[in-house]
């Protein structure tokens, strides 16, 4: 008799975290005023260049200090296409992607052939390249004159009829909300896929996954690309929202921030880089008020987390709160009985 | 061109203080299995107390004695107090020493300042090289890299802690059996480590500006000398340091300094993927 195949069914009520979340985030305008909005995009984009590096650590286990020259990509595209070729904000916003992921393709397929120690230092150096090379000043036609590059209008979008345009902070909120969302989704969708799964597989047991038949380097690969596309996508719309762009962006010490960010949060899962930053963004803020080297105490967060959380703080407060949930549940069923 | 022996000479010196910080890196991941990512900032940390010291005392022998002490004992305390609890797992390890550096580079931006500073060429005499006056510090500098440089492959090869840290990085297990105090070997082999980084930083401080973002440029190239030398490989370490540096330096001869960088990170890509194992190393 052919056996069932069985999947880890997801929780019944798994549905609840995203459609609380979506409510929030449509309902988002009544009680946020403007720059409190921008301030939350602002999250979410960073949030999601946390997520792509939470995608290939957590779910690869790759150790990748490479994510920023994916994030600059997409910034460095949109400009590119926005610059050099004329184009609107939907064609700058594909062609940033896409630099990213065409730039993911060919320096992803030289760090995932090595593993480990070798890998962290082969994105290290990459990242050094890649500066190095856009900062020499032979590369204007895509850096633009200085280090750093504004935006000298409002972007605006048409959607069917409809012009919408980025000085609207209303407008801005709901196009990156949707858009990280939509990648969000499309991120879910990969982890939760069997090419997902294959790469959780092989973070836990490479030895193995491979003589079972996976293709260990190629998924890493593409696992690796997927997450360049996502970091590309963060840095297009960071370009939009911000209008501004930094040479800054490509440096491996940038990709810095998604690494503290996902770690406290949780890489292991999708919504632990969000919370991660989130926490880093809002701590950041009040912070630099009184303390402008605030890092330090990330850094020792860091620390304090890897030793008692090593999951992350998102991860290790979610799995309490469902402990503590069911415990009360039957408690209660248990004295109505 | 009349400057190629100067810069093939700075290149020589640099390359020997670089492969003392590289050869700091290789022992720690050879023993310790995982790559210091702080490691650099203990360089810059190394050069920042180098300036304290001269600022306070206003002689640089004192620091020159008093830097690698520093770092050897606080090494050992970092090791036993923050890398130990997590050392089983590589990439938590290697993620402890990105919050080891952000805290050293805040802190020291916080204490020290943001602002590079520069040390006066503690010897100040000069000697004629190809037309050119030139510094005899730079020779000291490169002279003292040797020495420790020779002298730690003599602590690693004669002594009797030596041969337990070579124990250790062979097999573990075994040698924990045969009665070796691995704890002790793994906190002094940190320390020496972060030692030699920090003497690195002593006596790189008076060739360059010194300031918070210093550790940024040397680890690259402390990367890059590990994985040419093949990672683990010491004498390959050091051995690449140099090559690489005096190539660097004879590439400046005839392009710009970022040509000359980002050639040689080229190079180093290409070795990678026709030799992940190193030049040094057989496959």
């Amino acid at each position: 008799m052919e056996r069932p195949i069985v999947h880890p069914a997801a929780p019944a009520n798994a549905w609840i975290g995203p459609a609380v979340l979506a409510v929030a985030g449509v309902a988002g305008p009544l009680p946020l005023v403007d720059y409190q909005l921008i301030f939350v995009a602002e999250i979410l984009i960073w949030g999601l260049f946390a997520l792509s590096f939470g995608l290939v650590y957590g779910f690869g286990g790759m150790l990748s200090f490479a994510q920023a020259l994916y994030f600059g990509a997409g910034c460095y595209g949109f400009n590119l296409a926005t610059f050099k070729y004329g184009m609107g904000t939907w064609g700058a916003l594909a062609s940033g992607v896409a630099v990213a992921v065409l730039f993911a393709i060919p320096t992803g397929y030289i760090a995932t052939r090595v593993r480990q120690h070798h890998f962290l230092i082969v994105t290290v150096i990459l990242s050094v390249l890649t500066s190095a090379a856009l900062t020499s000043g032979h590369w204007r036609w895509v850096a633009g004159p200085y280090v750093t590059r504004s935006l000298p209008f409002v972007p605006a979008f048409a959607l069917g009829p409809l012009e919408f345009s980025f000085g609207d902070e209303v407008v801005a909120y709901y196009f990156t909300i949707t858009l990280v969302a939509v990648a969000v989704w499309l991120a879910w969708r990969v982890v939760s896929s069997p090419f997902g799964r294959a790469l959780r597989a092989i973070r836990d047991n490479e030895t193995r996954s491979g003589l079972i038949g996976l293709d260990v380097n190629f998924l890493r690969w593409m696992m690796f690309v997927f997450a360049g596309g996502i970091a590309g996508l963060s840095g297009t719309l960071y370009v939009l929202l911000a209008r501004y762009t930094n040479l800054e962006f490509f440096e491996w010490t940038y990709s810095g921030k998604a690494v503290v960010a996902a770690v406290l949060g949780g890489a292991g899962s999708l919504a632990g880089p969000f919370a991660g930053m989130a926490f880093y963004l809002v701590a950041a803020e009040h912070l630099s008020r009184y303390f402008q080297q605030f890092m330090i105490i990330f850094g020792v967060l860091l620390l304090i987390v890897i030793r008692f959380a090593p999951d992350g703080l998102y991860v290790a407060s979610a799995r309490w709160a469902r402990e503590s949930l069911a415990r009360w549940l039957k408690k209660n069923a248990h004295e109505k009985s | 061109m009349e400057l190629v022996p100067v810069l093939v000479l700075n290149g020589l010196v640099w390359g020997l203080i670089v492969a003392l910080i590289a050869l700091g890196l290789s022992i720690i991941f050879g023993l310790l299995d995982f790559v210091n990512v702080a490691h650099g900032d203990f360089f810059m940390v190394g050069a920042v107390l180098a300036w304290l010291l001269i600022d306070s005392t206003g002689n640089f022998w004192i620091a020159f004695a008093i830097v690698p002490a520093i770092g050897l004992i606080a090494g050992s305390l970092i090791e036993r107090g923050v890398l130990r609890p997590v050392e089983n797992d590589a990439s938590l390890s290697i993620v402890a020493s990105f919050g080891l550096s952000l805290i050293l580079q805040e802190g020291v931006r916080a204490t020290y300042g943001a602002t590079p500073k520069r040390i006066l060429d503690p010897i100040g005499y000069t000697f004629p090289v190809a037309g050119f006056e030139y510094e005899v510090y730079r020779l000291f500098a490169a002279g003292v890299s040797v020495i420790v440089i020779a002298g730690f492959f003599l602590f690693l090869h004669k002594t009797k802690f030596g041969t337990w840290m070579r124990a250790v990085r062979q097999d573990r297990e075994i040698a924990i059996a045969m009665g070796v105090p691995s704890d002790r070997i793994f906190m002094v082999t940190f320390g020496l480590g972060t030692a030699m980084a920090m003497l690195g930083g002593v006596v790189a401080a008076p060739l360059t500006s010194v300031e918070f973002r210093l550790g940024l440029d040397v680890l690259p190239l402390c990367f890059i000398a590990v994985i040419i030398g093949g990672l683990g490989n010491l004498p390959g370490t050091a051995a690449a340091a140099i090559l690489l540096s005096v190539l660097e330096g004879t590439i400046t001869s005839v392009a710009e300094p970022t040509t000359a960088r980002i050639i040689s990170l080229v190079l180093m890509s290409v070795v990678l993927l026709v030799r992940p194992q190193g030049i040094f190393t057989r496959a």
